[in-house]
């Protein structure tokens, strides 16, 4: 992975929700399930700022769906994880395993 | 029920212009399962809360994916326009002479040009006119500032000057931003 494509930690959320909603993601739906799992309320700016990042890295791609009454008649931003995403979450589980590998936190004191 | 309307001119002046359909229909669709769980001042409430957490990373953002002759471009139009903002209150001191208006009335004026050709760059770079107006007035801060804080005789200035030009910032940005947001609002309208 180039310099620069590491996943900083809300990044590494966004693009984990994004694989977990499965294909069709949107903004709305992911801040809720970030919320609902992690139990921290991104802003909804925050989601957006993030996918775009992590569409311009090449993690995730976005197309514009149908505008619905229920958005005010406003149209959604869909989302679904490219092979480079799963790479870089694959990548991010290996390095957070082999950090903690031979460390026990039982014991930790702060 | 709808949103608070001056949360959601925050979110339309604060968005790319090319996301902010889709960041004010994501708030709206949560606005509404708030609104049914929780009453209408929960909601308002959670939509202001959204608003104001989410405008740092609004700004920082951007879709348009610009090409170097258009950045050029737009460094350009950002030029003229503060040229001419500068221009017309040269104008207004050389007719009627800063020192015979009262300061109020200078500060107004001022500021009044500075709103108006903020809208004016937002209305000339239909993308991000509201980072971009925050640029342009950045630049001409800086612009007297430096040699300013480097020494130079010729840029030494009254207390009153220093807060008239520091003022540009958020006036630009104001006039900027309220053009955006009337311009999403008439666009969601239409």
């Amino acid at each position: 992975m180039a310099k620069g494509e590491y996943l900083g930690e809300f990044e590494h959320i966004v693009l984990l929700t994004v694989l977990r909603l499965g294909d069709g993601a949107y903004g709305a739906m992911i801040r809720m399930e970030i919320e609902r799992v992690t139990g921290r309320s991104p802003a909804i700016g925050a989601v957006h700022a993030t996918l775009e990042r992590l569409e311009r890295k090449q993690f995730v791609s976005s197309w514009i769906g149908e505008p619905t009454a229920e958005r005010g008649g406003k149209a959604k931003r869909h989302f679904k994880i490219e092979a480079d995403g799963v790479s870089a979450l694959k990548d991010a589980r290996q390095t957070l395993e082999r950090l903690h590998a031979g460390v026990s936190l039982r014991n930790a004191t702060a | 029920m709808r949103p608070p309307a001056l949360a959601q001119a925050l979110v339309a002046a604060a968005a790319p212009t090319s996301d902010y359909e889709m960041v004010a229909g994501d708030l709206h669709e949560e606005y509404l399962r708030v609104l049914n769980a929780r009453g209408a001042t929960a909601a308002d409430r959670w939509y202001w809360a959204q608003a104001l957490r989410s405008i740092s990373s609004l700004l920082s953002y951007s879709r348009s994916n610009a090409s170097m002759l258009r950045r050029v471009g737009t460094a350009f139009t950002a030029l003229a326009v503060l040229v001419a903002m500068l221009a017309v209150l040269m104008v207004i001191d050389t007719v009627f002479g800063s020192s015979r208006l009262p300061e109020w009335l200078w500060f107004f004026i001022n500021y009044t040009d500075a709103v108006v050709f903020g809208a004016i760059l937002a209305l000339l770079v239909p993308t991000d006119g509201l980072r971009v107006a925050f640029y342009a007035s950045l630049f001409l801060v800086l612009c007297f500032v430096v040699p300013a804080v480097a020494g130079h005789p010729g840029s030494q200035a009254p207390l009153a000057a220093w807060i008239y030009l520091l003022g540009a910032i958020p006036a630009m940005c104001i006039g900027a931003g309220a053009y955006q947001a009337i311009r999403c609002r008439i666009d969601s309208v239409n």
